[in-house]
């Protein structure tokens, strides 16, 4: 352990947060046990179950992997801080709808990534929603209607982008 | 020496290393991906951390002033994977990266921090060793640079001194004809490889062939690669993959059995001929 703290300010969600952090401590812990973000899960601990999975500079990547003192310049997007994201609000109701979850600890670390994919493409193929969601582990219903949901949010913003 | 406590976030890799000389505690930190990972289970409570992600001259993919191909060691698998500089026998370092582990992880991972933890299941260094890359090394002394082939020198051990840091990776540039491909067999996509073999066509024809997952280091030889040279047959492909199977010290673990692996070897290898014949075939056309 390395009890010592140093100052550092993050950006987190749009907003500069200042805080101390320990030289072992992860963006994880940071967001969940400072902040109270608490949408991103902790899970494995260490970068195998996607959980966790935050975006930093508009790439997702793993909080729990991230060091707190090593994000400082970087920006930092959890889900909560997604919530004005149509994407979001298109793949939520998705998931709701093909009832893409069972106890749902999964479910933030998906929608992050698939939120990211939406960004890059407007229209995925299943090779690659698969391959987007690959690092984000489901243990209860399987993969087949998380990238139905997937998917479909994306025929849904599609269609809306269409009409506008 | 002072022992150093904190996380250093230097702007040069002379910075960098001085930093690392001076307390032999010291970790560099490049993506975290695997640092990290090995923190959070308390394998490692380093009292200081380097961190490389302010150098901007160990980033990126570029042609060197010497013609050969340098991917900088804080270069993450996902530009790795995606590089079209990456052609020729290089292109079997590319398709390696694009088969680390998922696409988060491949926006975190750097190929210098990769080979550096030199796990025998990694997908870069049979690539590397297939490819005819050399590491470049910094110190306070300088720079070096080792050949792939003995850069990886056991279980998790390099050719690194304490205080050295990996810069970057070069890759001959090779003409038209040439060709490089990486065939990994997992449980599932993603995982570690059970076994991998990375095989080179230079524009000539020959074949540069490595085992990667079946011993502490990527399995090469001179004699199997001269096998292979004008005479791709299946007895041929065989006779190579025996020489292989020879060489190898493979575990038993959860991904498979030593047996099993030794039989994937010459597998995988009629795969990886096969394949990168074919992808020098569709280069000239």
């Amino acid at each position: 352990m390395n009890p010592i703290e140093t100052p550092v300010t993050l950006r987190i969600n749009g907003e500069a947060v200042p805080l101390n952090a320990t030289l072992d401590e992860t963006l994880l812990t940071v967001l969940r046990d400072r902040l109270h973000l608490t949408a991103t899960k902790r899970g494995c601990n260490q970068g195998v179950c996607g959980a966790c999975t935050v975006r930093i500079d508009d790439r997702p990547m793993r909080a729990c992997l991230s060091l707190a003192l090593n994000c400082e310049g970087v920006d930092v997007r959890t889900l909560e801080g997604l919530e004005r994201d149509p994407r979001l609000l298109a793949l939520q109701r998705a998931f709701a709808e093909h009832g893409a979850f069972q106890c749902g600890f999964c479910t933030p670390g998906m929608l992050v990534s698939a939120c990211s994919l939406l960004a890059q493409e407007p229209d995925p193929g299943e090779a690659s929603v698969r391959n987007a969601l690959a690092g984000n582990l489901c243990r209860c219903t399987g993969y087949v209607k998380i990238v139905a949901a997937v998917k479909d949010a994306a025929a849904v913003l599609r269609a809306e982008e269409s009409r506008s | 020496m002072t022992a150093l406590q904190g996380l250093f976030r230097p702007a040069t890799v002379a910075e960098a290393v001085s930093l690392l000389a001076g307390d032999p505690e010291a970790r560099p930190i490049a993506g975290g991906a695997t640092l990290v990972a090995m923190m959070n289970a308390q394998v490692l409570e380093p009292a200081a951390l380097v961190s490389l992600a302010g150098i901007e001259e160990i980033r990126g993919i570029t042609s060197a002033s010497d013609g050969r191909l340098r991917i900088g060691a804080f270069t993450r698998h996902r530009e790795t994977a995606a590089s079209s500089l990456l052609a020729g026998t290089a292109a079997a370092v590319r398709d390696a990266a694009s088969k680390i582990a998922n696409a988060t992880v491949r926006n975190m991972g750097t190929i210098g921090g990769s080979i550096a933890f030199a796990d025998p299941g990694l997908d870069y260094p049979p690539a590397l060793v297939a490819a005819a890359a050399e590491v470049e090394i910094a110190s306070v002394e300088g720079r070096r640079t080792v050949a792939a082939r003995d850069f990886f020198v056991d279980w998790y051990t390099t050719a690194l001194a304490p205080g050295e840091l990996v810069t970057a990776v070069l890759l001959p540039r090779t003409d038209s004809g040439a060709a490089g491909v990486y065939i990994k067999h997992a449980r599932v996509s993603g995982d570690y490889a059970i076994a991998s073999v990375a095989a080179c066509r230079l524009p000539d024809g020959r074949l540069s062939i490595a085992v990667g997952g079946c011993g502490p280091t990527p399995l090469a030889d001179d004699e199997a690669n001269r096998l292979l040279e004008d005479d791709r047959s299946e007895t041929a492909i065989e006779a190579a993959g025996a020489i292989l199977v020879s060489l190898a010290d493979p575990l038993d673990d959860v991904r498979g059995s030593a047996d099993y692996r030794r039989l994937l070897i010459p597998r995988l290898l009629l795969r990886a001929v096969r394949a990168v014949d074919a992808a020098s075939r569709r280069d000239c056309a």
